[in-house]
């Protein structure tokens, strides 16, 4: 069964087709990847599941529920969002900036409850960020920041993430931590994941499944292994690819011609 | 905190006092004290008539006006700041000044015929300033639906319009009426009257309970548009009620006193050096110190060249200046 159902999806800014007729299901409790070149579409097909941008034509719904239709506050209960480039505002601490994401729970006029605390409290602990509750969010470093970013999401509580390249400027080490505890959170608590990744290697081996996009057009859906081995995938990006068996995971060549 | 909460209680008890005791006519602070304790059943007053009628009918309503005054414009400068991101932005940004200025001068070098009482100047800058706020939010992509750059940008096109307006009609007008002009346009609580605050007062209340109120949310807007749209955060209602809110306050408090510059820029941001970059600490802690500072502005700018006095506008932008400068190094040698 379907969380995320996208029905014949199509996006634009003003005469320009971002997307172009996307249908696509998004079992609960699994992990599904977008992948492409550059332009392909990726970021405007994630910020569309998450409301922020209305389609033209189309349906996205989650639960059963069109996500075009949900106020703000209803979305945010169903979908978190970690975008590319996220705005961490200097002076703020980390807990406050991880209470944010309690936001649509206790309202604007009212301060956190006893269970917002308790969220608050127990993702600061799942990420090991409780070290950092008290610091200024400037002061941290780039794979602190992004586990802060992921901490204010999972505090949502909602059933389903979009991710933009959620691993954008972290170094290896930190790009692995980052998609380990998502993946924790998928096999653990059910959470649905919709991300982008550039990294054909890391999004074969963390997602359940990928999307090929190009131009804006849904090109292969499937499992990551049959994906990354797909002349299609190839094709998109315009060059030869290899992929070899390490310890039985996929890892994604390019080979210069 | 505690500190903080301290020193708001002391600078706003002092500012009472400075706004009531202090003037050209000298008057004991223990008899004017005296006096107001009388007025809520303690002892007798030893105050003449004609000091009674100093202190209540010329100090106290300006004292009041300022401490209004002073806590709206401090109030919505921080609201500006945080539902634009911009720590440039003043209460003025989208046009009230512009707009204000140009009703005040149409009023003064009397365009119309029949307007240069002096009833009609708040008038007409009330009007002027809520006629360029609108014009700035429809220009700048529609209400609702703009964003905040456009907004600014609007802003800046409609207080040129304005402003050049205005500059034209002074130059068609006497020598007299400019100086009139320019005397309201550096702001001043010399014409405080109880009639005066009492015009003023419920706008006051209503827009700083607002804004104060969309504390939290302003926090929220700290992470960017997107992002506390994710969040449940209903950006663009939001938006639309504290700049309404901001601007028709500021739009009341500048019919009244005329352009008051640097307290909705300089008090937000002591604020901030003092208690951190909360909104949901900025804007309540704002709106007390905005209101003392501007007593003790308006005490310093009718006592140091009486019996004639300095524009409201220069003495906080002289006072405000070096204060801030001050706290900035201070918490600079903190921090290092």
């Amino acid at each position: 069964m379907s969380i995320v159902e996208l029905r014949g999806l199509s996006v634009r800014a003003g005469s320009t087709a971002l997307i172009s007729d996307v249908t696509l299901g998004v079992e609960a409790g699994t992990w599904c990847t977008i992948v492409g070149p550059n332009g392909a579409g990726k970021t405007t097909l994630v910020e569309t599941i998450a409301g922020l941008r209305r389609p033209s034509k189309g349906t996205v719904s989650i639960a059963g529920e069109y996500v075009s239709s949900m106020s703000e506050r209803e979305r945010a209960l169903r979908v978190a969002l970690v975008t590319q480039h996220p705005n961490v505002p200097a002076g703020m601490s980390v807990h406050d900036y991880v209470a944010l994401g309690r936001t649509a729970y206790h309202g604007l006029l009212r301060a956190p409850g006893v269970g917002d605390r308790q969220a608050v409290s127990s993702v600061l602990t799942r990420l090991s960020l409780d070290e950092y509750a008290n610091r200024d969010v400037a002061t941290l470093s780039g794979g602190e920041r992004q586990r802060m970013v992921l901490a204010r999401a999972l505090a949502q509580a909602t059933m389903v993430m979009v991710l933009d390249e959620p691993i954008t400027g972290l170094d290896l080490r930190h790009q692995i931590t980052m998609l380990e505890l998502l993946q924790k959170e998928v096999r653990e608590c059910g959470l649905t994941v919709i991300a982008t990744l550039h990294d054909l290697t890391l999004a074969g081996q963390f997602a359940d499944r990928l999307v090929l996009l190009d131009h804006g057009r849904l090109v292969l859906d499937g499992p990551s292994g049959e994906v990354v081995r797909s002349q299609e995938l190839a094709d998109c990006y315009g060059m030869k690819l290899r992929v070899i068996d390490v310890d039985g995971a996929d890892v994604v060549i390019p080979v210069r011609h | 905190m505690a500190l903080v909460a301290v020193a708001m209680i002391v600078a706003l008890a002092a500012a009472v006092v400075c706004g009531l005791v202090v003037g050209p006519t000298s008057i004991a602070t223990a008899r004017v004290l005296g006096d107001v304790l009388s007025r809520v059943g303690f002892g007798h007053t030893t105050l003449t008539p004609t000091q009674s009628l100093i202190v209540w009918q010329v100090r106290a309503p300006r004292m009041v006006l300022g401490l209004l005054a002073g806590a709206m414009l401090a109030v919505a400068g921080g609201t500006y700041q945080g539902v634009f991101r911009n720590p440039l932005a003043d209460p003025y940004l989208l046009g009230v000044a512009a707009g204000a200025g140009l009703g005040a001068t149409l009023a003064i070098v009397d365009v119309g015929g029949g307007l240069t009482t002096p009833g009609w100047t708040p008038v007409l800058a009330f009007g002027g300033a809520i006629v360029a706020v609108t014009l700035t939010w429809v220009i700048g992509g529609r209400g609702l639906r703009s964003s905040t750059s456009t907004l600014i940008l609007a802003g800046v096109a409609v207080a040129s319009l304005f402003t050049s307006t205005q500059t034209f009609l002074q130059q068609q007008s006497s020598t007299n009426s400019i100086a009139r002009v320019y005397i309201w346009l550096l702001g001043s609580l010399a014409s405080a009257s109880w009639s005066s605050v009492t015009l003023v007062l419920p706008y006051v209340v209503v827009c700083v309970v607002i804004c104060v109120a969309a504390g939290r949310a302003l926090d929220v807007m700290s992470v960017g548009e997107d992002e506390s749209r994710s969040l449940g955060l209903p950006v663009r209602r939001v938006r639309f009620i504290v700049i309404a809110a901001s601007s028709l306050g500021t739009a009341a408090i500048v019919s009244a006193v005329g352009l008051i510059g640097f307290v909705g820029i300089i008090v937000p941001h002591i604020v901030r050096l003092l208690v951190g970059t909360s909104y949901r600490r900025i804007l309540p802690i704002s709106v007390v110190f905005g209101a003392a500072f501007l007593v003790f502005a308006d005490t310093i700018a009718r006592t140091v060249m009486a019996p004639s006095e300095l524009p409201l506008g220069v003495v906080t932008a002289i006072v405000g200046a070096p204060v801030f400068v001050l706290i900035l190094s201070l918490r600079r040698q903190m921090v290092t």
